[in-house]
């Protein structure tokens, strides 16, 4: 019993980092109708900095957290414009196909700049134990779920009752009515990329803080795909819970099924899930207009 | 001198090849391929049995993605499991070469059904994650039958003996490559001027209306989706040769990225342009390398310290500035170039 609990305690923290990195791919989607197959290089990046920051400047908690969510913004930013904003009005297979490309030269930009070495990232914090009626939890991880869980809820209100949220969600519906309603689609855009660059690069930083930094991270990116599949790609929240769901099933498969398991239990859950519902649990169905 | 396109009949509208100069070009290029082991080193030798394997896996790619639009981002499972049905076959069980090409076809095509027919009701970018998500599973299962494939181990191939020839040779193998590489080419042309390869058009460019002028989606998808894997699952195995070691390591994700590049810098949905973007993917880090070390021993030094990540990051960088710049591909730069060659100063 205590192992089941420490397998779903463990599978939630790593299910929140899927989560924001889900919720991440999402907020992209949500507003430009693309995936960012570069989401997992964009976290990769934000947390890599995140550790340059506490070793060269101050490890200090706040320098850290400012410095790598303003790193995230300009890195969303910066992609958006040189980038994005280019491909707008080309097919969304062209456009996907340079999140690819962009993919590919991010990773190797981080293998040129810093190196292929795993390294921790150590701000004084995260690493502590804290014992929960018997179990012993990292603060990190409990620090994780928490903003997942505040993420979730300050996006919705944020999507529900702002006026730029509600100007995302036109323009995510229909851009060229959003346009004539006013609403730059380009600023919403770039917004949607400095948002999802932050929501993702929290997650990396928290992964690289609970676990460690290495070139492989990119796979975060692969591992936060099935979760949000599994919400749905238009569904920021269900994204978010997608990630939970996620990192819980992986670690039951892991601890009960062996490691091998582990690595495509993900994957085999959206296979069984998309054959039920093509859209996601939380995704809204694609009405095709013929 | 040739005046004009005249079609007159149906048969001139699909015949393979419509004028006497690309017949003539197209021997002059089959002869000096039939030559070229006898007169390139072992070093450029080697890049040629490369571009012809790639040809034969981006072919088989481009049946699904180019034809019938629909995006797999999981072909290396495919490219792997044909290696390991061939390696399995003939290196563990002994079997004749050409019963291992066989099952190296069959396996991945009947493993496509698996993924295919969940794949029948996604679309777009859901169709891409579950193939995604296939080639991941693929390389687990691989990894945990370990009666069968040696897991982690992998398993030695041997160079073929077929009919009592022997491909032990790079030239021989070279051969053999080019033979499949060009088999597959007249394969896939031949599908695209048949019926079915109009279907598969037709249901790129609209399933609706294609499903409407009575196409059968799900059969059509499914055809399109085991032909790709049957022909990526050839090449997979001639990889497998040429590596002369079947793993898991061999196939990373990167080449199935490295395929859908070829793809698009060649120009999606053409035969013609598969060939000329695996010729352009392949040879491109070497020709940087030419460059870079033209320039001064220095920067080829620092060329070699980081040489996969700039060769990877001009794999990225080609894509994006294609599919910025020109979206048809070296196909559509081809046309291009062609028809201000014919009208020019006219522009059409």
């Amino acid at each position: 019993m205590q192992y089941l609990v420490q397998l779903l305690i463990s599978g939630l923290a790593i299910g929140a980092i899927y989560g924001l990195i889900a919720m991440g791919f999402a907020v992209i989607y949500k507003s430009t109708g693309l995936v960012n197959f570069a989401q997992g290089e964009m976290t990769m990046i934000t947390a890599y900095i995140a550790w340059t920051i506490s070793t060269t400047v101050s490890g200090n908690v706040f320098v850290v957290a400012i410095g790598a969510i303003l790193a995230a913004v300009l890195l969303g930013l910066i992609i958006e414009r040189l980038v994005m904003r280019p491909m707008l009005g080309e097919p969304v297979f062209a456009t996907v196909m340079v999140t690819i490309g962009l993919a590919v030269i991010l990773r190797s930009a981080i293998n040129f700049i810093w190196d292929a070495y795993p390294h921790g990232l150590d701000i004084g914090m995260g690493r502590g134990i804290v014992h929960l009626g018997g179990i012993g939890v990292r603060t990190g991880q409990l620090a994780v779920i928490a903003t997942l869980l505040l993420l979730l809820a300050a996006i919705w209100a944020f999507f529900r009752y702002s006026k730029v949220g509600v100007a995302m969600r036109a323009v995510a519906a229909d851009d060229r009515t959003a346009l004539l309603m006013g609403i730059s689609a380009t600023r919403v855009h770039a917004l949607a990329w400095a948002a999802s660059s932050v929501i993702a690069g929290i997650g990396g930083v928290f992964f690289a803080l609970s676990y460690d930094l290495s070139p492989a991270m990119f796979q975060l990116g692969l591992k936060a795909f099935p979760a949000t599949i599994l919400g749905g790609l238009d569904a920021v929240l269900g994204s978010g819970l997608g990630g939970l769901l996620i990192g819980i099933t992986e670690n039951l498969a892991g601890g009960y099924l062996g490691s091998g398991m582990k690595e495509v239990a993900g994957f085999a859950m959206i296979i069984v899930v998309l054959m039920v519902r093509p859209f996601g649990i939380f995704g809204e169905r694609d009405i095709e207009r013929v | 001198m040739r005046t004009g396109d005249y079609k007159q009949t149906y048969g001139e509208l699909v015949a393979l090849i419509d004028s006497p100069p690309v017949w003539l070009w197209s021997a002059v290029l089959l002869l000096a391929l039939i030559a070229a082991p006898y007169l390139l080193n072992s070093y450029t030798l080697s890049f040629l049995m490369i571009i012809l394997i790639t040809v034969t896996g981006a072919l088989g790619l481009n049946i699904l993605t180019g034809y019938t639009g629909l995006i797999s981002l999981g072909h290396v499972g495919f490219l792997v499991t044909g290696a390991y049905a061939y390696a399995v076959l003939v290196s563990k069980y002994h079997m004749p070469p050409l019963v291992g090409f066989l099952g190296a076809g069959v396996v991945p095509a009947l493993a496509s059904l698996i993924v295919g027919a969940p794949s029948l009701r996604l679309k777009g970018l859901y169709l891409a994650i579950t193939t995604l998500a296939f080639s991941f599973i693929i390389n687990t299962v691989i990894l945990e039958m370990r009666w069968l494939t040696n897991g982690a181990r992998g398993i030695q191939v041997q160079r073929p003996e077929i009919f009592g020839i022997s491909f032990d040779s790079d030239a021989a193998f070279t051969y053999l490559c080019l033979a499949i590489a060009a088999l597959t080419l007249f394969a896939t042309l031949n599908i695209r001027r048949s019926r079915v390869g109009r279907a598969f058009v037709a249901i790129r460019d609209n399933d609706t209306a294609a499903r409407v002028m009575g196409i059968n989606l799900h059969a059509y998808k499914l055809f399109a989706f085991v032909t790709s894997a049957f022909i990526t699952g050839i090449a997979g195995a001639l990889y497998g040769i040429y590596l002369s070691f079947v793993s898991v390591e061999g196939f990373p994700f990167l080449l199935s990225i490295e395929a859908l590049a070829i793809l698009i810098v060649g120009g999606l949905g053409s035969a013609l342009g598969a060939v000329l973007g695996t010729v352009l993917i392949v040879l491109l880090p070497e020709a940087t390398r030419l460059v870079f070390s033209l320039f001064s021993a220095q920067m080829d030094a620092t060329f070699t310290t980081g040489a996969q990540e700039l060769k990877s990051m001009l794999y990225g960088l080609v894509i994006i500035l294609f599919l910025r710049f020109q979206p048809r591909g070296l196909v559509g730069a081809w046309h291009d170039i062609k028809r201000t060659w014919v009208h020019w100063p006219l522009r059409y």
